[in-house]
């Protein structure tokens, strides 16, 4: 899967949130709130081809996380960005 | 004729033939009339031709409600080509042409001339400013002892019945602006909001300013209640009511950096309201401390 072009992820205080401001997004006013690891995980992968296993490996390098945790994460986090339709397969 | 104006500190200038007609629709401006015309963000010069817009390409197409203005946007020559209808389903009448800083721009009108100006120096001030600490914001503003107080909400949410509910029943309030203020940080980062030549369909000029007390959106609702926005609602409820071309980067990042610095340092809260003085006086007791 790869995340959809158009969406810049902006800082805001200790927050952080995804906002469609380039040409290629079709609703201009969507803005999703990240949070610090969820944030990490887009820059991580914003330009290329992703899938669970690689976000799950990224969890794991960056932070001390058992693999069952890192994974309920992900599929997590990855239900959400469906659900705003961030990501296409 | 070349005249001046300064709106919220940024100057620019519109140039038309002497003795047009079209002069006759800059009654709103004329409070904000400038004898200095050094330091203009941008010239605005109204064509009697049709500029040359061949092998212009699309960008994209705005248009926010069905009442709203549809703007074509199109590269044309390396300059930004606007081509305006007033609403979404009705022809161009407007071709705006501007450098791509946003400091010089030629127009020709075909429709209403009052619609045509205003919509002009609106989008050039909007696109000049965005990079200056400024957001040309949707919204009406009362004013009570000496702050502004920011009404925000989607078109028909019933921003100047809540001006209007201020005024007629709280003591010492009075209209700043019932459309289009700007909002500034300042060099000190005090946020201020100001008068403006645009107000919708009510006749308020001022040019005035006032520091913020506090930003509100509005929305309808069958009872009252407000409650404090977090910094990511309040940064959101803003986002919405300020355009820009977000697209162009250095917009989206001016836009963005004044949009946080407001939201950090005013108190914004979202009130569900009925157009009654109760909701008046609930948001005033709320916000106004």
């Amino acid at each position: 899967m790869k995340i959809k072009k158009g969406y810049r992820l902006r800082s805001l205080g200790k927050e952080y949130i995804l906002v469609a401001e380039g040409l290629e997004a079709s609703d201009a006013s969507q803005m999703v709130s990240l949070n610090e690891t969820a944030a990490f995980l887009w820059k991580a992968v914003e330009d290329k081809e992703f899938d669970a296993a690689m976000l799950t490996q990224i969890l794991l390098d960056e932070y001390d996380v058992a693999r069952e945790t890192a994974e309920k994460d992900v599929a997590m986090l990855l239900q959400t960005w469906k659900e705003a339709h961030l990501i296409e397969e | 004729m070349k005249k001046t104006y300064c709106v919220a500190g940024h100057k620019f200038s519109v140039v038309m033939p002497d003795n047009d007609v079209a002069w006759n629709e800059m009654y709103s401006y004329e409070p904000f009339d400038c004898e200095d015309p050094s330091g203009c963000l941008f010239t605005a010069e109204l064509l009697d031709v049709m500029p040359d817009t061949s092998g212009k390409q699309m960008v994209k197409v705005s248009c926010e409600g069905p009442d709203m203005p549809r703007i074509e946007l199109y590269e044309c020559n390396d300059e930004w080509l606007m081509e305006i209808a007033p609403v979404m389903e009705a022809p161009v009448r407007v071709f705006l042409l501007t450098d791509k800083a946003f400091t010089k721009a030629r127009f020709r009108v075909l429709g209403s001339m009052h619609f045509s100006l205003g919509t002009v120096l609106m989008l050039m001030y909007a696109f000049a400013t965005a990079r200056k600490n400024t957001l040309l914001m949707h919204a009406s503003v009362t004013m009570k002892d000496g702050k502004g107080y920011v009404f925000l909400g989607k078109s028909g949410t019933g921003k100047s019945t809540h001006s209007q509910l201020w005024i007629n029943n709280i003591e010492g309030c009075s209209l700043l602006n019932d459309d289009n203020p700007v909002m500034r940080v300042m060099d000190d980062g005090e946020v201020r909001v100001f008068g403006s030549p645009w107000s919708g369909k009510t006749p308020c000029y001022h040019n005035v300013d006032v520091p913020v007390g506090a930003i509100v959106n509005l929305h309808q609702a069958k009872k009252n209640a407000i409650r404090r926005l977090s910094l990511v609602e309040a940064y959101a409820a803003m986002y919405v009511s300020f355009s820009g071309y977000r697209f162009i980067k250095e917009m989206a990042d001016g836009l963005h950096a004044t949009n946080e610095k407001v939201v950090s340092s005013v108190p914004c809260f979202a009130l569900d309201c009925l157009p009654n003085a109760e909701a008046a006086w609930l948001c005033h007791k709320t916000v106004a401390q």
